[in-house]
C-alpha cells in the first residue's frame, strides 16, 4: 500500500465514524427544527407538512391566521430575555473585572491557588449552586430573617421572583466564564505601557480609558459573549429563582413543548436563539482576525 | 500620590475578598444549615442533628412524615444510578470519539479542516436549550423510543467537543521531536503511536474524560427534554423537588453532590498542576 493511500485510510478510520455520529446527531436534529419552524402547528400537537412561515411573524407580533392578531407579548418577552442577559453580562463584568488585576498581581503560587477557587464551583452541580440561593433570597430566607431579627424590617422583602433575582442567579453560576476570558488579558497587560501614559502625564482616569481597557477589551468581549449566549436562552435559572412571574425566552420554548404543544412556534423561538448566538460568534471571529492581521501589519 | 495608589491597592484587595465571599459564603450557608433541626424553617436555627442526612441516606429517623417528600429514597438512588450509567456510558463514547477527531485533525492535513475545527466547537457554544429541543424533534420524528439511549447519544453530541478541546490542546503542547526520534530508530507508526504518541497524551485524555464525566453528570437542560418519561437523573431530581417546594432533605442531598464534586475536582485539578 502507498504511504498516501494508507494515510487516507488511518484518517478515514479516525474520522469516519465520529463524522457521521455529529452529522446524523448534531446537524440532523438542527436541520429538523429548522424545517419544523416552518412547518403549520397541528391542532392537537404535532405538526402539519405545509409551508408556514408565520411562526417568525408571530414572535415579532404580526398576525398569524391560527392564533391571535397583532400580539407583541412575544418580542416584548424576546426583548426582555436581551435586558437580563445584557445586565447579566455587564453584572459578571463589574464582579470579576477588578478582581481580575489584583489576582493578575499576586504570585505565582497564591494566583494559582485563586484560580483554582474560581474554578472549582464550575464542577459542583449548578441546580446546587442555584438552590442555595433560593435559600437565601426566599420569603423565608437567610437574608428576610437577618433583616427581620434585626429590626430593619417589618415584613420580608420580595427578594425571589425578580427580575434582580435571575441576574444575581446568572452572574453567581457564570462567574468561571466570564473571569477566564478577562483575566487572560489582564495578565498579558503590558505595564509599561502604563507606566509610559502616566509618566506623560495623563491622570489615571485617562490611563484607564486609553490604555488599560482598550488592551483588556478582547478578554472583555469575549468573556461578554459566552455569558450572553447562554443567558440569552436560559431556562433553569428563571425556573428556579424567576418563579411563574418572570418569563423569559428559554422559558416560552420550554412550554411549546412541554405544555402548549406548539412545537413549530417553539422551534422559530429556537431558532431566534441560535440565530443570534451565530451572529455574535461570526462578529467575535471577524473582529478577532481583524485585530490578528492589525497586529501583524503593526510588526 | 504615594498615599492614593496604597488606598488603591487596599481596596482592590478588599474587593477581591469580597468577590471570594460572593462565591464561598452561599455554600458555606448551605453546609451549615443542613445540620439544622427546624423542619418548616430552614433559615432559622433552632439545633444540630443529623436526621436529614440519614433519611436520605434511608437510616430509620425520628423525622414525622409530612416534613418529607421523598417516599423512598429508593427514588433517589434510582435516579443516582441512571446518572452514572449515562456518565458512564457518554465518558467512554466521548472520550474515544473526541480523542479521534483532535489527532485526526492534529495529524493530517485535508480539504476543509478548518471548517471541521470550527464545527467541533458549534456543539459547546450551541445554547443547550435549542440543542435539546433540536434532539427532541429528532428523535420523536425518528420513532426512537425516549429513555437512556436517547439521553446517551444527546450528551454525546456535546460531551464529544469538551474530550476534543482539552485532547488538543495537549497535542498542540508535545513535543514531536520525540516522534521523529522514534521513527528514525526504526520503529513503525503504530509503535510509535502506542509507545510515544499515547503516554504523552494520556494526561489529556484522562482530563478530558473528567471533564466529561462530570458534566454529564450536571446535565439538565438538554437531559431534560429528551428523557421521556420513565427516565429520571440526579439533576432532574432535583429540578423536580424544587419545583414542588423545598424541605430539608434537599440541603443534604444538595450538600453531598457538594462535598463530592469539590473532592473530585480538587483531585483532578492537583493531579493536572502535579504534571506542569
Amino acid at each position: 500500500m502507498s504511504i498516501a493511500i494508507r494515510r487516507r485510510v488511518q484518517l478515514a478510520v479516525l474520522l469516519g465514524p465520529v463524522s457521521l455520529f455529529l452529522a446524523v446527531f448534531f446537524l440532523g436534529p438542527l436541520a429538523i427544527m429548522m424545517v419544523t419552524s416552518f412547518l403549520a402547528p397541528g391542532l392537537y400537537g404535532g405538526v402539519e407538512w405545509t409551508f408556514y412561515p408565520h411562526n417568525f411573524g408571530r414572535i415579532l407580533g404580526f398576525a398569524d391566521p391560527m392564533f391571535e392578531d397583532f400580539d407583541p407579548v412575544y418580542i416584548a418577552i424576546f426583548l426582555r430575555s436581551v435586558k437580563i442577559a445584557a445586565l447579566t453580562v455587564l453584572a459578571a463584568l463589574i464582579v470579576c473585572y477588578p478582581a481580575a488585576f489584583c489576582i493578575a498581581r499576586l504570585s505565582e503560587r497564591w494566583k494559582n491557588f485563586c484560580l483554582f477557587l474560581i474554578t472549582l464551583p464550575f464542577f459542583t452541580s449548578l441546580i446546587v449552586r442555584l438552590f442555595v440561593w433560593v435559600l437565601i433570597l426566599r420569603q423565608t430566607g437567610l437574608v428576610n430573617e437577618m433583616l427581620l431579627s434585626t429590626g430593619m424590617i417589618a415584613r420580608p422583602l420580595d427578594l425571589i421572583y425578580t427580575d434582580g433575582a435571575i441576574i444575581l442567579g446568572m452572574v453567581y453560576v457564570f462567574i468561571p466564564f466570564m473571569f477566564m476570558p478577562v483575566y487572560a488579558s489582564v495578565e498579558k497587560l503590558d505595564w509599561t505601557l502604563v507606566r509610559a501614559s502616566l509618566d506623560l502625564g495623563a491622570g489615571p482616569i485617562r490611563t484607564f480609558w486609553r490604555i488599560i481597557l482598550p488592551l483588556t477589551a478582547p478578554g472583555i468581549v469575549g468573556g461578554a459573549i459566552i455569558v450572553f449566549i447562554p443567558a440569552l436562552g436560559n431556562f433553569v435559572v428563571p425556573a428556579i429563582l424567576g418563579g411563574a412571574k418572570v418569563m423569559m425566552l428559554g422559558n416560552l420554548i420550554e412550554q411549546q413543548f412541554l405544555a402548549a404543544r406548539n412545537w413549530p412556534f417553539g422551534s422559530a423561538l429556537a431558532m431566534m436563539v441560535m440565530s443570534v448566538m451565530l451572529v455574535l460568534l461570526l462578529v467575535y471571529v471577524f473582529a478577532s482576525s481583524r485585530r490578528g492581521a492589525d497586529a501583524a501589519l503593526n510588526r | 500620590m504615594k498615599i492614593a495608589q496604597t488606598l488603591f491597592r487596599g481596596g482592590l484587595v478588599a474587593y477581591t475578598s469580597l468577590f471570594f465571599a460572593f462565591i464561598y459564603i452561599p455554600l458555606v450557608v448551605i453546609a451549615v444549615y443542613s445540620f439544622n433541626s427546624n423542619p418548616v424553617n430552614m433559615m432559622t436555627w433552632t439545633g444540630f442533628t443529623t436526621e436529614w442526612y440519614a433519611q436520605v441516606l434511608g437510616f430509620k429517623t425520628t423525622v414525622s412524615e409530612n416534613a418529607l417528600y421523598i417516599e423512598s429514597t429508593g427514588q433517589l438512588l434510582q435516579a443516582v444510578w441512571n446518572s452514572l450509567i449515562i456518565a458512564t456510558s457518554t465518558t467512554l463514547i466521548a472520550t474515544v470519539f473526541g480523542t479521534a477527531i483532535a489527532i485526526g485533525l492534529y495529524r493530517f492535513d485535508f480539504l476543509g479542516q478548518r471548517f471541521y475545527r470550527v464545527i467541533m466547537f458549534m456543539p459547546m457554544l450551541m445554547p443547550d436549550i435549542v440543542l435539546g429541543i433540536a434532539l427532541l424533534i429528532f428523535f420523536v420524528n425518528s420513532g426512537i423510543h425516549l429513555g437512556l439511549t436517547t439521553i446517551i447519544i444527546g450528551q454525546c453530541t456535546f460531551l464529544i467537543s469538551y474530550v476534543f478541546i482539552v485532547v488538543s490542546a495537549r497535542l498542540a503542547g508535545m513535543d514531536r521531536t520525540l516522534e521523529n526520534a522514534s521513527a528514525d530508530l526504526g520503529a513503525d507508526e503504530w509503535t510509535t503511536f502506542r509507545r510515544v504518541v499515547l503516554p504523552q497524551l494520556l494526561p489529556g485524555i484522562v482530563g478530558g474524560a473528567l471533564l466529561a464525566f462530570i458534566i454529564s453528570m450536571d446535565d439538565l437542560v438538554i437531559t431534560y427534554f429528551i428523557a421521556g418519561v420513565d427516565v429520571t437523573t440526579l439533576p432532574m431530581f432535583i429540578f423536580a423537588m424544587l419545583r414542588r417546594g423545598i424541605k430539608p432533605e434537599i440541603n443534604a442531598i444538595a450538600v453531598m453532590m457538594l462535598t463530592f464534586s469539590f473532592v473530585v475536582a480538587s483531585l483532578g485539578l492537583y493531579l493536572r498542576s502535579r504534571q506542569k
